[in-house]
C-alpha cells in the first residue's frame, strides 16, 4: 500500500516550548491510524499539521506524494471533525452537512443527494430542519462526521471525537466509525488518550510522548510487545520490574530465573521486565518458585485486582479467582507472557 | 416575596422617569396651554417633514457609516493579543470620558482651524456648517457604541467554528460571509439600535457642526421647549418621533431571528 501521508521531519514549538520534535510519520491510504498520547505529547498538534492549522517551522507534509505544507486549510483535501463538533449553529442540520458542497458550488440537485445519503450514512435520517443546539451530544457529533464526509475527503481527521460522549455511547459511536470507514474505504487519522478506544479501532496505533513516537505497530504489537516502560505502562496496566537477562532465553527477577522467549540481550545485563497483571496465575505457594503475600484487594466486576508484596516489587494481578489479604501465594507466568526491554539509558524506574 | 422587594427601587425609578414623563408627553402633546384637548399640535408636524426626514436620513447614513466603520476596527481589534486589546480598547473608550458636549465643541474648533488653513492655501472649501460635517460628528461620537456590541459577539465566536469552515473549504471571504458575519449579527443588531436612536434625537452635533441651516428634530423640539416656549407642540413632535422610531425599530427586528435577538 502506498503513502497517503507523510510527515517528514516535522518542527513544531509554541513560545520556545518544542511540541513535535523533528516528527516523522507515514500513513498508509485507506488505513484507520491512531495517534495515542497523554495530554501534550503533541498528537492533536500533529493532526492540525496535516490539517493546515498549524505551520510548522521545520519539515515537510506531503499529501500523496505533493508537497502541501504550505497550502492553507481550505486548499487542502482533507477534512476534520473536531473536538467537541464545532458546528455552524445559525444553520440547520441539512445546511451545516451541506456547506463544503455549496462553498464548492455543487449543483443544488446533487448537493441534496448527498446531504440526505450522508444523513442515512449516520443514521440521522428526518433531521434535516432540526436546529443543531436541540441536539444530543451524539447526534452532533454525527452531524460532524456528516458534514466533513460529504466532501468525499481522501482522508478524514478526527480529533478526541467521541472525548465529550459518556461511556455508553462512545462504545457505540466507535464501532460506528469503523462501519463508516470501512463503507466509505479511506483513510482515517484519529486521535485520542483513551488506550482502549485506540486497541478497538485502529489499524495501526502511534504512541506519542513529548513529541516523540515512542511506537507504531498493529494494537496487538503495542499491547504485546511494548518497547519501552512508558507504551508499557500507558498502554494496559503493566507490572514492569528490573531484572537480569542471564543468557538468551533465560531471566532473573525477584531472585527467581524464568525461562523466556527473548534473545539478543547479551549475557548479565540489566533489563526491564513487564508483565500484564492478567497474565500471572495465583498458584500454591509450594507450587512455584516466586512467591508474594496479597496486601489488597478490590473488585473489578469481570475480575478481582490484587497487590501482591515479593521480595523487592509490589504486583498487580488480575484474576477471576480471590485471595484473602494477608494469604501467601505462588505466582505462575508462562515465558510467553514476559517481555524484556533493554533499559533505555537515563530512565529512571 | 424577596425577589419583588429588590425590584422595588427599579419599578420606582421607572415609574419616575419613564413612565410619568411618557404620560406628560402625551398629556401635553393633545392639549394646549389652557389644558384643553386639542389636536392643533399634532397637526402642525406637518411643517416639520422636512427636518424629520433630514433626521431620519442624516442617522441612517451615519449608523451605516458607524457600522462599516466599528465592524472593521472591531474585527482588527478582535485579532491583535491580549495586551493590543487591552490598549485599543482604552484608547477608544477615552474620548468617551470626555463630556459629549464639550468633543462636539472640540470637533468644532478643529473644523474651524482646517477652514483657516484651507483659507490660507488658497482653498475656497466649506468644512463647517454643512451635513458632511454633522454626519461626521454623528459618527465620531457614536462610533463606539458601534464597535462594543460588535467586539464583543466576535470575542464571543469559537474559533473553532472558524476553522471548521477552512476546512470544509472556505476562503477568508467565504469564512467572514457565510460563518463570522452571521455568527455576529446580534452584535450588530445591538450596535445599530445604539447608534441610530440616539443620533436620531441628537441636537448638539447639529447645532455645534450644521451652523442653522442643518437643524435636525432634536433641534426643533429644544427650540419648542426652551426658545418658542410651546411645550405642547415640542410634545407632539417627540410622540410622533418615538412612535417612528418604535415603527423602525419593530420593521427593523423581522428582518431575522439573529437582528432581532441583538435588539432584546
Amino acid at each position: 500500500m502506498k503513502n497517503i501521508i507523510e510527515l517528514q521531519n516535522i518542527h513544531v514549538s509554541f513560545d520556545g516550548e518544542t511540541i513535535l520534535d523533528h516528527f516523522n510519520l507515514n500513513i498508509r491510504d485507506k488505513e484507520f491510524v491512531t495517534l495515542l498520547g497523554p495530554s501534550g505529547c503533541g498528537k492533536t498538534t500533529s493532526l492540525r499539521a496535516i490539517a493546515g492549522f498549524v505551520q510548522p517551522q521545520a519539515g515537510k507534509v506531503l499529501f500523496e506524494g505533493k508537497d502541501i505544507t504550505k497550502l492553507p486549510p481550505h486548499k487542502r483535501q482533507v477534512n476534520t471533525v473536531f473536538q467537541r463538533y464545532a458546528l455552524f449553529s445559525h444553520y440547520n442540520v441539512f445546511e451545516n452537512i451541506a456547506f463544503g458542497l455549496r462553498i464548492s458550488k455543487t449543483p443544488e440537485k446533487e448537493i441534496k443527494e448527498r446531504v440526505h445519503e450522508m444523513l442515512a450514512l449516520v443514521n440521522l435520517k428526518g433531521f434535516e430542519n432540526r436546529n443543531v443546539a436541540q441536539l444530543s451530544g451524539g447526534q452532533q457529533q454525527r452531524v460532524a462526521i456528516a458534514r466533513a464526509l460529504v466532501n468525499n475527503p481522501k482522508v478524514l481527521l478526527l480529533d478526541e471525537p467521541l472525548a465529550a460522549l459518556d461511556l455508553k455511547l462512545r462504545k457505540g459511536m466507535q464501532n460506528e466509525l469503523l462501519r463508516i470507514q470501512r463503507q466509505m474505504g479511506i483513510t482515517f487519522v484519529y486521535v485520542t488518550h483513551d488506550q482502549e478506544e485506540a486497541l478497538t479501532m485502529s489499524d495501526t496505533v502511534v504512541v506519542m510522548k513529548d513529541g516523540l513516537i515512542q511506537q507504531i505497530g498493529t494494537p496487538e504489537d503495542i499491547y504485546n510487545e511494548p518497547t519501552n516502560p512508558f507504551v508499557a505502562d500507558f498502554i494496559g496496566e503493566s507490572n514492569i520490574l528490573p531484572g537480569t537477562m542471564l543468557k538468551d532465553y533465560l531471566v532473573e527477577f525477584e531472585g527467581v530465573e524464568f525461562p523466556c522467549v527473548d534473545a539478543g540481550f547479551g549475557e548479565n545485563v540489566a533489563v526491564d521486565v513487564v508483565v500484564r497483571p492478567e497474565d500471572i496465575k495465583i498458584r500454591e505457594p509450594e507450587e512455584e518458585a516466586l512467591h508474594g503475600v496479597v496486601e489488597t484487594v478490590t473488585f473489578k466486576g469481570v475480575h478481582y485486582e490484587m497487590m501482591v508484596r515479593s521480595a523487592n516489587y509490589l504486583w498487580k494481578i488480575h484474576s477471576i479467582t480471590c485471595r484473602e489479604p494477608g494469604t501467601k501465594i505462588g505466582m505462575k507466568i508462562i515465558p510467553e507472557y514476559i517481555h524484556i526491554m533493554a533499559k533505555e539509558a537515563g530512565t529512571a524506574n | 416575596m424577596k425577589k419583588h422587594l429588590i425590584a422595588v427601587p427599579y419599578y420606582v425609578w421607572a415609574v419616575v422617569f419613564i413612565a410619568v414623563p411618557l404620560l406628560m408627553i402625551g398629556y401635553c402633546a393633545f392639549t394646549d396651554a389652557s389644558g384643553a384637548f386639542t389636536l392643533e399640535n399634532i397637526q402642525q408636524i406637518t411643517k416639520y417633514w422636512p427636518v424629520m426626514l433630514r433626521s431620519l436620513l442624516y442617522a441612517a447614513v451615519a449608523t451605516a457609516c458607524c457600522l462599516v466603520i466599528g465592524y472593521l476596527l472591531a474585527y482588527c481589534m478582535a485579532q491583535q493579543s491580549e495586551r493590543t486589546k487591552t490598549v485599543l480598547m482604552i484608547l477608544l473608550m477615552l474620548p468617551m470620558w470626555i463630556s459629549f458636549v464639550l468633543r462636539t465643541q472640540a470637533m468644532q474648533d478643529l473644523l474651524d482651524l482646517v477652514q483657516n488653513w484651507l483659507k490660507a492655501a488658497g482653498i475656497d472649501l466649506q468644512v463647517r456648517n454643512n451635513a458632511l460635517a454633522v454626519v461626521l460628528g454623528l459618527i465620531y461620537n457614536y462610533l463606539p457604541f458601534m464597535v462594543l456590541p460588535i467586539y464583543t459577539s466576535l470575542e464571543k465566536l469559537d474559533k473553532r467554528v472558524i476553522e471548521a469552515a477552512e476546512d470544509l473549504g472556505a476562503n477568508r471571504f467565504n469564512v467572514f460571509r457565510k460563518v463570522i458575519l452571521p455568527l455576529t449579527m446580534p452584535g450588530v443588531g445591538s450596535g445599530i439600535i445604539m447608534v441610530f436612536v440616539p443620533t436620531i434625537s441628537t441636537f448638539v452635533v447639529s447645532e455645534k457642526l450644521g451652523g442653522a441651516k442643518f437643524n435636525l428634530i432634536g433641534n426643533v423640539i429644544q427650540e419648542q421647549f426652551l426658545q418658542v416656549y410651546n411645550p405642547n407642540v415640542g410634545a407632539a413632535i417627540s410622540l410622533v418621533m418615538l412612535v417612528l422610531i418604535l415603527f423602525i425599530l419593530i420593521i427593523f427586528s423581522f428582518l431575522d431571528d439573529e437582528t432581532k435577538e441583538g435588539l432584546l
